[in-house]
């Protein structure tokens, strides 16, 4: 397995806008974390069965009634900045 | 060089549901933003979904309908990545243990029938809107609005296999999933409400060649007719850039409403990572046999089979489809007035042709209870027994709609009822010649166009009541 | 009568008898809390004016005979990563510094309905990520035995509360050890529930499948009735299982298994000698102990630095200052959300997230993360079949006594070391509990965890408090004694 992590590709998918210091300290972290961990990704257990729930539970379903929780302004009580009764966010481009 | 073209369909349905996907929030339709919220579908910290059972059992009767094979075993799925309008940044979706796989779904292309083999039905939640503020521009917004109310939406995503042909067959494909969700109940089916969207998977090859050609994701269509005509142009496109020896792009395009043309998005870097994983919140979902069984039972009429009682009774593939289609009443109607007529094609067209246009004059929504299949089917007896005329049967039926008459009644009352004896239409015609003997004359010379004239003369005298083609006939018999 | 360290019952007792008054008893734990927090820091909200009056209600309802339930007019304090409306809920981190929560979790109801006080909220690693409360963005809380150490982590601040009777009692939460392992360095008890048991709704989630509260106590009979006020099916949670508990039969000869592996290297002489002493009890009171193997402990902290990071990365993503929280500026939204997230979490928070992104990325899923879940399900086979051979599992709650602050931030390993003996009940979602039982060498806490079955949860603490009264510890931290 490749040992040595691609710090800023991952940092892009994590959305997390690293310092370069940043990128090596964590690197490096990484690494140590990761060679330690390589005794487990190399276990032959390919049969093994994986279960959502350490206990193994079932999920059980709700049933499809309506009620209120927040109000709008409960809702909108931490927002950084609202327009109108809506969240404002620099301009999101597809 | 023959082109095939390859699609692929991917809808999201969104179920018509009390609450939403994983919390008990209203599924609401108003223009007030957030209003409908809680810290589940706010994405606030220490929240959790717990999943709603009446969109699985919706779900579960779609894939049904659709002739799916059930996953017994199922599970959720984190589908991560970044967006405003996501609250999580993840969205809870199934990756690969959907509800539903391997179904296939008949649509009616001209006049035969073909299968849309499906590849997967799966659930998963709805994102909130993001509204561009700005210059108008898509791409020079100066901020985004966000609204969270459609956050957590059950919505279902149904993808073809990539079998579909041409932009006619995507419609037709989209026409019948629309009728289905409509019929099972589950959903309004409402493009013009996004209650039905759809993304086109396209591609290119040469006849031929095994392998397809590079997909293109195309987004933004928002109709019907928006499909029909992306498909067109997105097929044209790639067919003229491998012309021209060109590379097509593995991307998503948008569909451009005003330019009709499909154009490059602002692409990042690569396909996307969704780095999916079962979702630890949400335990194994087990469908059982028996939950299996018990909506099989529910599943009412499909459109499929209402297409077969109706082409059983006469009708051609595409009238099937066209009433298959219409809304429950006019199906309903046609059917109970065809077995007491017995005659499919004229119930059909005085059903779809008459009856709905008259009104759609008087903007009428809804049909009055009294217009009855046992009241259409006198109409339509009298005028096949030839008792009425076709212009008279119109007019009771104009009369019905506004009131509970009876219609023999009322043609006897009006004098509508039409007189069919040759003897007294003999008369009535010698009369008429007798009358107008200079018009019989230029007739005789070859003036055809005036024998209308004398039928229309033969009618007036006898005061509007005598079978018009016997009169003709009569008439011609005796020039 | 030292008021804040006596148990809960008998504080209920007093209560009932009207020798005593719950607005006295806050007002003591509060003075507790003046006296030591310039010290310890383990607060970072403490209610007074709201306790008070709280308290004085309990007064009230007491007064009348009206009480809600046994932990009326108790004072517990909550672990700032849980939920608690109209209040701040920060889980120490800069990301959350301002945010205040418009809703209660599910456990903050309950206890409310049952009449407790709530003194504040208490100091954690950030986001319930460390063993050492070092990780916290707003400063370290110091261990009331001896300020130059560590109180431990994540739930640090709610056990030195409880140490220092700056509360009767706490929540804390539990991923890898996080209630018992700061437990065992502060000298109280750390109970860790069966895995859904108690409902995670309003706990902000750090690695979902691995996470529950439980309270951090006095006594074992403090976290016994804490923790029956706190359990329960919670339809807002889907992981929390039905109400079904499993007895093992209360024998004088309960057999209990000591784990091989957890007595070897990597382990102190000291806290392998408080897990002997304890045998040595055990055995003189006619129960069996034998030793058992647990042969992929050591595979657990691989598993569990792969499975936690991986689901907390995908938990902590909606930090993202859109709709909450802090903000940073941005061009476009994706800047903005990843300034805020750079300048928001700590070292430690965006260490393992990025370990749990790469773990779940394209590439690297089935041999990281699905390779963790697959061993995971291996150990809890192996836990399946040694609980057919024995009762409970007795090993050291850490491998040290707490260790000073700075002597593991080095080594990222080092501190992941500290969750050996505890990552596995988390793994295999049993109950486990921590109990004092001694002091080291250096007046420093010492103690042994108890783990039993998943859903034995009411034996495991019938069990302990019998253990408990063996062990007789019931030394306290000078702290205060020195202070009044």
């Amino acid at each position: 397995m490749k040992k040595d992590i691609d710090i800023k590709s991952v940092a892009k998918l994590a959305a997390i806008n690293l310092s370069e210091h940043e990128e090596k300290k964590l690197e490096k972290d990484l690494n140590i974390i990761l060679e330690h961990v390589e005794a487990l990704s190399k276990m032959d257990i390919d049969d093994e069965e994986i279960s959502i729930h350490p206990l193994g539970e079932i999920l059980n379903l709700r049933e499809d009634i309506s009620s209120e929780f927040l109000t709008h302004d409960e809702a909108m009580s931490n927002s950084p900045e609202t327009e109108d009764g809506h969240f404002v966010v620099p301009p999101s481009l597809d | 060089m023959n082109m095939i073209p390859t699609i692929g369909m991917e809808t999201h349905v969104e179920l018509n549901t009390n609450s939403k996907m994983f919390c008990n929030c209203a599924v609401v339709e108003t223009e007030v933003p957030n209003i409908s919220l809680c810290p589940t579908c706010l994405g606030l910290p220490g929240a959790l979904p717990v999943p709603n059972l009446k969109a699985i059992e919706s779900i579960t009767m779609l894939a049904l309908s659709a002739n799916c094979s059930i996953t017994n075993n199922g599970m959720f799925h984190r589908k991560n990545y970044f967006y405003p309008d996501l609250p999580k940044n993840y969205q809870i979706s199934q990756f690969d243990l959907p509800v539903g796989v391997n179904g296939s779904l008949e649509i009616i292309l001209d006049e035969s029938t073909e299968t849309i083999e499906i590849e997967r039905i799966h659930m998963e939640e709805d994102t909130g809107k993001s509204i561009h503020k700005g210059s108008g521009r898509i791409d020079s917004a100066t901020s985004t609005l966000l609204d969270f109310n459609r956050s957590g939406v059950p919505l279902v995503e149904i993808v073809t296999k990539p079998i579909i042909r041409s932009s006619k067959e995507a419609v037709s494909y989209i026409e019948e999933l629309r009728q289905l969700v409509i019929d099972l109940g589950i959903s309004e089916g409402k493009l013009e409400k996004g209650n039905l969207r759809f993304d086109a998977n396209i591609s290119v090859a040469q006849e031929g060649d095994k392998e397809l050609g590079v997909k293109v994701e195309i987004k933004n269509m928002n109709s019907l007719r928006s499909l029909e005509k992306a498909i067109d142009y997105e097929i044209k496109r790639q067919t003229n850039l491998i012309a021209a020896n060109k590379e097509i792009i593995q991307e998503t395009r948008h569909w451009d409403e005003d330019k009709e043309v499909t154009s490059s998005m602002r692409s990042k870097e690569g396909s996307a990572d969704y780095r999916y994983f079962s979702d630890p919140d949400l335990p194994n979902m087990i469908l059982s046999e028996e939950f299996i069984d018990n909506i099989k039972k529910e599943i009412p009429t499909l459109p499929s089979e209402k297409r077969k009682k109706v082409s059983d009774t006469g009708l051609s593939l595409s009238e099937s489809n066209h009433l298959s289609k219409s809304e429950g009443w006019i199906y309903d109607l046609y059917l109970n007035t065809q077995k007491i007529t017995n005659d499919s094609k004229t119930t059909y067209n005085f059903i779809t042709g008459e009856l709905q246009g008259q009104l759609r004059k008087v903007e009428m929504e809804i049909l009055p209870e009294w217009v009855s299949s046992e009241r259409l089917s006198e109409i339509i007896l009298m005028i096949n027994d030839n008792k009425i005329s076709f212009t008279s049967g119109k007019e009771i039926l104009t009369n019905l709609i506004k009131n509970d008459i009876n219609p023999n009644e009322f043609a006897e009352t009006n004098n509508l009822i039409q007189e069919n004896d040759f003897e007294e239409i003999g008369k009535i015609v010698k009369d008429v010649i007798e009358a107008n003997n200079d018009v019989v004359q230029r007739i005789k010379d070859g003036e055809d166009k005036l024998i209308g004239f004398l039928v229309g003369q033969i009618i007036k005298s006898s005061g509007g009541n005598i079978n018009p083609s016997i009169a003709k006939d009569l008439l011609l018999k005796e020039l | 009568m030292n008021l804040s360290n006596s148990s809960i019952s008998e504080i209920n007792k007093l209560y009932k008898s009207k020798e005593l008054k719950p607005s006295e008893v806050y007002e003591e734990v509060f003075t507790n809390a003046s006296l030591s927090e310039s010290i310890i820091h383990a607060h970072l909200k403490l209610f007074q004016e709201e306790g008070i009056e709280a308290s004085k209600l309990s007064d009230e309802r007491f007064a009348e005979g009206k009480q809600l339930s046994d932990l009326d007019g108790i004072p517990i304090a909550i672990k700032d990563n849980i939920n608690l409306k109209n209040h701040e809920t920060t889980c120490s981190s800069k990301i959350l510094s301002n945010y205040v929560s418009p809703y209660d979790a599910t456990v903050i109801t309950k206890l409310r309905n049952s009449g407790v006080v709530f003194t504040g909220k208490t100091n954690l690693d950030e986001f319930a990520m460390g063993s050492s409360t070092e990780n916290s963005a707003f400063g370290p809380t110091k261990n009331p035995w001896n300020p130059e150490h560590v109180p431990g982590g994540s739930s640090g601040g709610s056990a030195a509360v409880v140490s220092v009777g700056s509360a009767l009692a706490s929540l804390g939460s539990d991923t890898g050890g996080s209630i018992r392992q700061p437990a065992s360095f502060c000298g109280v008890v750390g109970f860790k529930p069966t895995y859904g048991t108690v409902s995670r709704y309003g706990l902000v989630a750090f690695a979902s499948s691995l996470d529950q509260i439980g309270p951090i106590t006095n006594s074992v009979e403090d976290a016994k009735i804490i923790f029956n006020s706190i359990k329960g099916h919670d339809p807002l949670d889907a992981t929390s299982i039905q109400d079904t508990s499993i007895e093992i039969p209360e024998d004088k000869t309960a057999k209990v298994g000591v784990i091989k592996e957890l007595m070897e290297d990597g382990i102190s002489d000291e806290s392998k000698n408080e897990v002997e002493k304890t045998i040595k009890l055990l055995e003189e009171q006619g129960n069996k102990v034998v030793e058992v193997s647990l042969p992929l402990t050591k595979m657990a902290l691989s598993i569990y630095y792969l499975i936690a990071p991986a689901e907390c990365s995908a938990n902590l993503s909606r930090l993202d200052g859109v709709r909450y929280g802090s903000r940073e500026s941005g061009e476009t939204s994706y800047e903005m959300i990843e300034n805020t997230r750079a300048e928001g979490f700590g070292e430690e928070v965006k260490k393992r997230i990025l370990l749990g992104t790469y773990a779940l990325s394209a590439g690297y899923y089935d041999a990281y993360y699905g390779q963790a879940l697959k061993a995971r399900s291996l150990i809890t086979k192996d836990f399946d079949n040694i609980f057919q051979e024995v009762d409970y599992l007795i090993s050291p709650t850490t491998p040290t006594p707490a260790f000073k602050f700075g002597e593991k931030t080095e080594n990222p390993l080092e501190m992941y070391m500290s969750d050996l003996c505890t990552i596995p009940a988390n793994l295999a979602g049993l109950p486990a509990i921590s109990i004092p039982t001694g002091l080291s060498n250096q007046n420093m806490p010492l103690s042994i965890q108890l783990m039993s079955p998943a859903r034995t949860d009411s034996s495991l603490l019938k069990f302990s408090e019998k253990l408990e009264k063996l062990v007789a510890f019931n030394q306290r931290t000078p702290l205060l004694k020195d202070m009044k």
